[in-house]
């Protein structure tokens, strides 16, 4: 039984209801008109998280070993570097995250590396700030970086 | 007479012509690069046409416009990723028809269902615009609650496979919508605090989140199998005999596409999937939609592009912008001297025609420039995959970060990008996440304020007009028919079953 719980379908399913169990309790709580659409939203949400988790437990197989993925890499990267933004402006966490996204998609010769990042992040970054004048979030008051 | 002739002279001017070709290619590169879309390229280019003259400032902008609706498309079919969420819908067939190697014939419907869509849409505007403003006016809330109703049906027919997900992922874009200010009171709703909440969830970090960071996830997972390269790029227009045989599709769309530009507040994102619903239910090969079905296509972009032409008849002729674009469309007519409104017509007719004249022409300018544009992408799309998913993944983060300027959109975008990833793997359909997010906030608008109107008796509502009765009777009988087909599914399969064994064991 624990075995099939820990199916990522099943946890994604559990998880779905715990989240919306949360959002409509707060929705509960609230003031009766503004929360009159998000407490019939949430409940349904709720109603068919469960129904999944259960559908998805009956079909739920035990999991075999899997081989670790750096998926989770790029995934935190990429959420890093959109809050980093905020405090450090566009340019910065950029750089690194495609850096980062260059070498895990295995372009790794040194030379392509440094000009695709030079290139997409502080390329773009150039043409959308600078040429453009579409301003991106900057670090400097002075809206230079 | 003289007018017209004089309207067309105008529109014909060299610079008029040179302004329409170089906005509406850029708008098709623009509409292509995920999470930009009509608003960006619009910023991009209003500060040029300051000099122009009136009409080619108006040329310029109105061929961004018409070119980033049709971009959003090519990304769309290529890569499941929509360069603009009017495209969100053109994903469903699009990229089912790429992964068969149909390639050429998707981007070939999307580029004519667009120009279908969009020239439809002009002839009506020159016909029809003060008679469709009269009856755009007549939909009140009552009456948009019960559109809304009928194209949220389309989450149970893109929920191929497991109803249950879609409607689950429905209800998380409907709830992401209602995140910041009560659109009714103004109370804050799961803000938990942060000011930078109490503004809301805007939709393009959700898309971009949804479609182009997943996207690019999901490739990570595959990087190595030489199957899931992206194909290259083609476009092959239908021949006379094909879409003559989808005649009915293409004009179903463009009318959907046209009525709905012509109401206030709901766009052109909102009127692909109205406009898919009613395909998933109409269309004589509704069985394989989903599954790469060019009527998929043409339902979508023949709708969002229809948008693009009835847009103004709100605009033009009561001085109402029907969204973000046509606001900005708005702001740049007022600057270069033309005063949308009633008066318009009486005051500035010869403006005026050379605007449907100019919108004429910019959708003959995109079904020739759509093959020199497809082809930048093909050489795009030929670079190594790490070039192209890093550029995607910044193009995100642009298109998110421009939006309005909040730092939170990116870590929407990249919270919505994990979500969507995990909900991908899991099989749930991530489309019904958008339509949620695309027309719960109308849907819960109008049944506020028509609960207003009636005094919270919702059982009024199905009785407060002919066009309501009318619409709520199509939900009812929609309804029973996706209830019905689902159960002689269901009863045909389990018939088919047994006999599947019996075979297996001969």
């Amino acid at each position: 039984m624990i075995a099939r719980l820990a199916n990522p379908r099943v946890l994604l399913g559990l998880a779905l209801f715990l989240v919306g169990a949360v959002l409509a309790f707060h929705a509960w709580r609230g003031p009766t008109d503004a929360m009159l659409m998000p407490r019939v939203v949430l409940t349904l949400w709720c109603g068919f998280a469960l129904v999944i988790t259960f559908v998805e437990l009956s079909h739920a197989t035990a999991m075999s070993s899997r081989s670790l993925s750096p998926l989770p890499v790029l995934m935190a990267a990429v959420l890093i570097a959109a809050i980093a933004v905020a405090s450090l402006g566009f340019l910065l966490p950029s750089l690194p995250l495609v850096a980062l996204t260059l070498w895990l998609f295995r372009l790794r010769r040194p030379l392509p590396l440094a000009v695709g990042t030079l290139v997409i992040a502080g390329g773009l970054w150039f043409l959308f700030h600078h040429v453009l004048l579409i301003r991106l979030p900057t670090l400097l008051t002075s809206g230079a970086l | 007479m003289d007018i017209i002739l004089a309207a067309v002279g105008d529109a014909f001017a060299w610079q008029a012509l040179l302004a329409i070709v170089v906005g509406t290619w850029a708008g098709i590169i623009i509409g292509g690069l995920p999470g930009l879309g009509s608003v960006v390229g619009l910023t991009v280019f209003l500060p040029f046409t300051f000099g122009m003259s009136t009409i080619t400032s108006m040329a310029l902008l109105i061929g961004v416009y018409c070119g980033s609706v049709y971009g959003g498309s090519i990304t769309a079919i290529l890569i499941n990723t929509p360069g603009t969420p009017q495209s969100a819908a053109t994903t469903f067939d699009g990229y089912p028809m790429t992964q068969e190697g149909r390639v050429d014939e998707a981007l070939g419907w999307a580029t004519f269902a667009s120009f279908f869509g969009g020239v439809l849409s002009c002839v009506i505007l020159i016909f029809c615009a003060p008679q469709l403003a009269k009856f755009a006016v007549n939909f009140g809330s009552i009456e948009v609650f019960a559109l809304i109703c009928l194209a949220m049906m389309c989450i149970v027919g893109v929920s191929k496979g497991s109803v249950m997900k879609g409607l689950v992922c429905g209800m998380i874009g409907f709830f992401l919508s209602m995140v910041g200010s009560d659109p009714i009171t103004g109370a804050d709703r799961f803000t938990f605090g942060s000011y930078a909440l109490s503004s809301g969830l805007t939709l393009i970090p959700v898309v971009v989140g949804a479609f182009a960071l997943s996207e690019v996830f999901v490739r990570f997972s595959s990087r190595d199998d030489p199957g899931a390269k992206i194909p290259e790029a083609k476009l092959r227009l239908p021949r006379l005999g094909e879409w003559f045989k989808r005649l009915i599709e293409l004009v179903r769309g463009s009318l959907i596409g046209s009525f709905i530009g012509a109401l206030p507040g709901t766009g052109a994102a909102a009127a692909a999937f109205i406009s898919y619903a009613s395909a998933q239910k109409l269309s004589p090969r509704r069985d394989r939609l989903g599954q790469g079905e060019p009527d998929g296509i043409i339902a979508s972009e023949s709708s969002n592009n229809a948008v693009t032409g009835s847009s103004f008849i709100p605009t033009l002729a009561l001085g109402i912008p029907g969204d973000v674009v046509t606001a900005m469309m708005m702001g740049a007519m007022v600057i270069h001297g033309i005063t949308p409104g009633v008066r318009l017509m009486v005051d500035q007719a010869q403006t005026v025609y050379s605007l449907f004249v100019v919108l004429i022409i910019v959708n003959v300018a995109m079904l020739i420039l759509s093959k020199p544009s497809i082809g930048l992408f093909r050489y795009l799309f030929r670079l190594h995959q790490g070039y192209v998913m890093a550029a995607i993944v910044i193009f995100s983060f642009i298109g998110a970060a421009t939006v309005r300027g909040n730092p939170l959109d990116l870590v929407v975008a990249a919270l919505t990008g994990i979500l969507a990833y995990a909900l991908r793997r899991a099989d749930y359909p991530l489309a019904p996440l958008v339509i949620g997010m695309v027309l719960g906030p109308e849907l819960e608008s109008s049944l506020r304020r028509g609960l207003l109107i009636k005094r919270g008796d919702f059982l009024e509502f199905f009785t407060h007009s002919g066009i309501s009765m009318t619409l709520f009777s199509l939900l009812a009988l929609f309804i029973i028919w996706t209830v019905w087909s689902g159960i002689a599914q269901r009863r045909q399969s389990s018939a088919n079953a047994p006999r599947a064994e019996s075979d297996a064991t001969k």
